[in-house]
């Protein structure tokens, strides 16, 4: 049998769990918390007002019941000696290790962000968070909502778009005369120009506010602005503004295998940590020159389950992130050797977005059932295939 | 002292050669020198775009075998 540890709970940690043979495999996940969170929930329940339940579940009812589950903290990784340190005092030996545990906020890197994040709370961080950024947002009368970034690598790149698009149709509901303001580090409204050329029409149809190279510098809480590093500054009645992202924060030995944001440093392909064979990192936590998201993490999951059973998968940078509006949607399709292609925004698109959502746990609890649909869908919706088409 | 910094963006996509360049900025101090590298064939017109919106100073900007290099002296920052 071969010991198999998975740092990590999440998107990618969870799908990778099950999906390897228990007859091959021992499989051991760590996760500090008790839920598995879908972190896209946070737009449903900040503007739909959704409740926090729908949105989390024990990890525990996710794993196969052959998959051993530690609930602590990771202290330290130390990949030479095969050696991963628990909080709470253990320390565990492998055969193979994943590192999966997601990307960090630092909402301490901005001056005045965790001020803002307390006041008004946020749809990136935490589900509490977005309940409570629904409340304040629900209080509003008149004034800006602005949603600012601190840094352009972020993880799922339209998600403040789709956090001014849900709250525009917030207000409208409300009734009330909130202006919403999306202000972005990129040289257009999105950083690939063609989605860019697509999403402009709606943002300007629905009057958003739109700033690029816009990147949150620091924010003065008592005058009510923030101040970007290019030089300009906003004025906000309730704001929220993406923090810097950062990998794990503790320990990993060797430390040449983080980059100097943390992130660590994998081959694009196969997810191996770099100098290692035995090692991989998959998802929010590393260096992949792909969007952070979960359909990353999935499907560099499936990658490294077939590479454990010997196969020589590789991972192809195919994204699929959803830019939805409230009726209708579009999905943000690349992959490492073409940007993004043209796409329609349409309600079809929407919906089935709306499917992806709701099957979400399902497909975590059984990707191999889910497999052979998921591929069919990747495949006909390459970018090779769609090309300059588009959808 | 100021600096020479060096930003290889080749073969970046999305979110970019600028996002690189952001992210060097931000490290940097008025008289600071910027270096990017960037295959991105959209880097050109939005590298022009960004040193007049944030005030600093295009030294170079050239093409070789697909390669885009542009120097970018740092004169715009807040102090
Ligand atoms: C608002 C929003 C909308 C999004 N929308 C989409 C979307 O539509 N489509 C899409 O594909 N992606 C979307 N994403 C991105 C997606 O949620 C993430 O990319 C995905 O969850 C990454 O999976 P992961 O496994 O790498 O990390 P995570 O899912 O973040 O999981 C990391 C796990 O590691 C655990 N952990 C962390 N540190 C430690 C430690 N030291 N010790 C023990 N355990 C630890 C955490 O508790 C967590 O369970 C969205 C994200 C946000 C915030």
């Amino acid at each position: 049998m071969k010991k198999v540890l998975i740092l990590g709970g999440g998107g990618g940690g969870a799908i990778l769990a099950n999906l390897l043979p228990e007859e091959e495999f021992e499989v051991t996940v760590v996760d500090r918390d008790e839920y598995h969170v879908f972190q896209p929930g946070n737009l449903f329940i900040a503007f739909y007002g959704d409740s926090v339940e729908k949105y989390r579940r024990p990890i525990r009812t996710l794993l196969k019941p052959h998959v051993k589950l530690i609930r602590d903290e990771v202290t330290e990784v130390n990949l030479n000696d095969r050696k991963v340190k628990l909080k709470g005092g253990k320390s565990l030996e492998y055969d193979y290790i994943i590192i999966a545990t997601g990307a960090n906020l630092d909402f301490d890197a901005i001056e005045g962000n965790r001020e803002i994040l307390e006041s008004y709370g946020d749809f990136y961080s935490t589900l509490e968070n977005a309940e409570k950024l629904h409340k304040t947002l629900k209080e509003m009368r008149e004034g800006r909502f602005v949603i600012a970034i601190a840094d352009p690598i972020y993880k799922c790149p339209p998600g403040p778009h789709k956090g001014a698009f849900l709250s525009s149709t917030l207000f409208e509901r409300m009734g009330v005369d909130v202006d919403v303001v999306l202000a972005l580090p990129f040289p257009h409204a999105y950083p690939s120009k063609t989605i860019s050329d697509i999403i402009e029409p709606e943002l300007e149809r629905r009057n958003i506010e739109v700033h690029t190279f816009f990147t949150v510098d620091s924010i003065d809480v008592e005058k009510k602005r923030i101040y970007s590093l290019e030089g300009e500054e906003l004025e906000y009645t309730v704001a929220t503004v993406i923090p810097p992202h950062e990998g794990p924060e503790y320990k990993v030995e060797p430390s040449e295998v983080k980059d100097d944001s943390n992130y660590l440093k994998i081959d694009k392909y196969t997810c191996l940590i770099e100098g290692f064979d035995d090692a991989y990192a998959i998802g929010d936590c590393t260096n992949a020159p792909t969007s952070k998201s979960g359909v990353t993490a999935h499907l560099q999951a499936e990658v490294v389950a077939e590479r454990l059973q010997g196969f020589d998968a590789k991972y192809s940078g195919r994204t699929n992130c959803p830019l939805i509006t409230d009726g209708m949607g579009l999905f943000i399709i690349s992959d490492y050797d073409h940007p993004p292609i043209p796409v329609r925004l349409s309600r079809f698109k929407r919906l089935l977005e709306d499917l992806f959502v709701a099957t979400y746990w399902d497909a975590i609890r059984y990707p191999e059932l889910w497999q052979p649909i998921f591929h069919a869908y990747f495949e006909a919706t390459s970018p090779a295939k769609l090309g300059e088409r588009g959808w | 002292m100021p600096e020479l910094i060096k930003v290889d963006a080749r073969g970046m996509a999305c979110p970019g050669p600028i996002s690189a360049l952001t992210r060097a900025y931000r490290k940097a101090k008025n008289g600071d020198t910027i270096e990017v590298l960037a295959t991105d064939p959209g880097f050109k017109p939005d590298v022009q775009a960004w040193v007049k919106r944030t005030n600093n100073e295009l030294i170079e900007l050239t093409e070789e075998g697909g390669v885009i290099k542009a120097v970018i002296k740092v004169t715009g920052k807040r102090g």
